[in-house]
């Protein structure tokens, strides 16, 4: 696992991704947090434990400093998945494998590489269609790879049917104007 | 960058139209235009022909690359080269489709003209969206394309640097992997 998950410290996307628990062996006793483990009665956490720990905190559980937990690789990265992506990266449901999939493997570059065609020739092609079926099996990094796409071609499109001269109200005026005749209607 | 914004850099190009007034040089910051003769041929930026024939006070020369013969040739040839070929004017897209907007009374074959243009976009498309296939494929680290022109990258830049960011990422991980195990 790394610990190089440079993203913004406000981004929603890399708080929502460092969210998903890890399968983690406990291998020092960590005192009064028995209760983490529901299935013991005892009061202190024993070594050789097993608990589900969201990411952030095993990294920082998991450090050279201090060993207090192992991590363990999640299935969706263990070696019988990675045969299963290099067989055909395309078909595989990323959203199921988990939504943040990309931010986690260090071993899917390739993957990656394979599914990236296959999204932007979707997403470009795609113009006034329900989206929802083309998105559904990829993870929330290719959503967003999905979108960059989509504003390409819209963009293009809206250009080339002359749409884009046309002069429109800008949406903060529209909502401003909402706004105020909301706040007449309250008075 | 807007589509609008590649609209108004092409509408920089000249074009010739032939005016039914006289007028002096008009002197302008982007250069003089003029002077005017009824009449007589002169080149003007593509803005100004499109103002004068919206107020029906010229009319619109061609350029001689909107031609039927001249855009079948163009299109065989970008169908048989595996690269991009060079187009006959870095905004072909652009000046086409405000050519055929405002000024089809003065261009022969205008809907002929459209689908050609539209056949010779749709083939570079393809062609740079496997281009890109190719190199986001290949590790390597820079590409080089010929006559790319300015709309065209402008469709797949969002998606391209999107892309590349995240191999970027993917990548570092790996290598800032491989350096804590050394450390």
């Amino acid at each position: 696992m790394t610990s190089e998950n440079v993203d913004d410290y406000f981004s929603i996307s890399d708080i929502l991704t460092t969210q998903e628990r890890l399968p983690c062996k406990v291998e020092l006793p960590i005192y009064r947090l028995g209760y983490l483990d529901t299935s013991s009665t005892s009061d202190d956490l024993q070594p050789g434990t097993k608990l589900d720990l969201s990411f952030w905190m095993a990294r920082a559980l998991c450090s050279r400093k201090r060993h207090i937990v192992s991590v363990e690789m999640p299935r969706p990265y263990r070696e019988g998945y990675r045969e299963i992506l290099t067989a055909d990266a395309n078909v595989v449901d990323l959203h199921k494998l988990g939504p943040y999939y990309y931010s986690y493997g260090v071993t899917v570059t390739e993957c990656f590489q394979t599914r990236i065609r296959k999204i932007m020739d979707s997403s470009q092609n795609a113009y006034n269609e329900d989206t929802t079926k083309l998105t559904e099996k990829l993870d929330e990094t290719e959503k967003c790879l999905f979108k960059a796409g989509q504003i390409g071609l819209n963009d293009f499109q809206r250009w080339e049917t002359r749409q884009t001269e046309k002069l429109t109200t800008s949406e903060m005026v529209r909502s401003h104007r909402k706004r105020k005749r909301a706040l007449m209607d309250d008075s | 960058m807007d589509p609008a914004e590649v609209e108004f850099l092409a509408e920089k190009e000249e074009i010739s139209v032939v005016p039914n007034f006289t007028q002096d040089k008009i002197y302008l910051i982007g250069g003089d235009v003029g002077p005017f003769n009824a009449g007589l041929p002169v080149k003007v930026p593509l803005w100004m022909a499109i103002n004068l024939k919206q107020g029906q006070k010229c009319r619109i020369i061609p350029p001689d690359w909107m031609d039927t013969e001249r855009l079948q040739d163009k299109k065989q040839e970008e169908t048989d080269s595996k690269f991009f070929t060079e187009m006959p004017s870095p905004h072909f897209m652009e000046i086409t489709q405000l050519l055929l907007k405002c000024a089809t009374d003065d261009i022969p074959h205008a809907d002929e003209i459209r689908t050609l243009v539209k056949d010779i976009w749709d083939l570079r498309i393809a062609k740079l969206r496997s281009s890109i296939d190719t190199f986001l494929k290949s590790d390597a680290t820079h590409a080089k394309l010929n006559y790319l022109t300015l709309m065209e990258l402008n469709t797949a830049r969002p998606f391209l640097t999107k892309a590349l960011d995240q191999m970027h990422l993917l990548r570092s991980n790996l290598s800032g992997r491989i350096q804590s195990t050394q450390e």
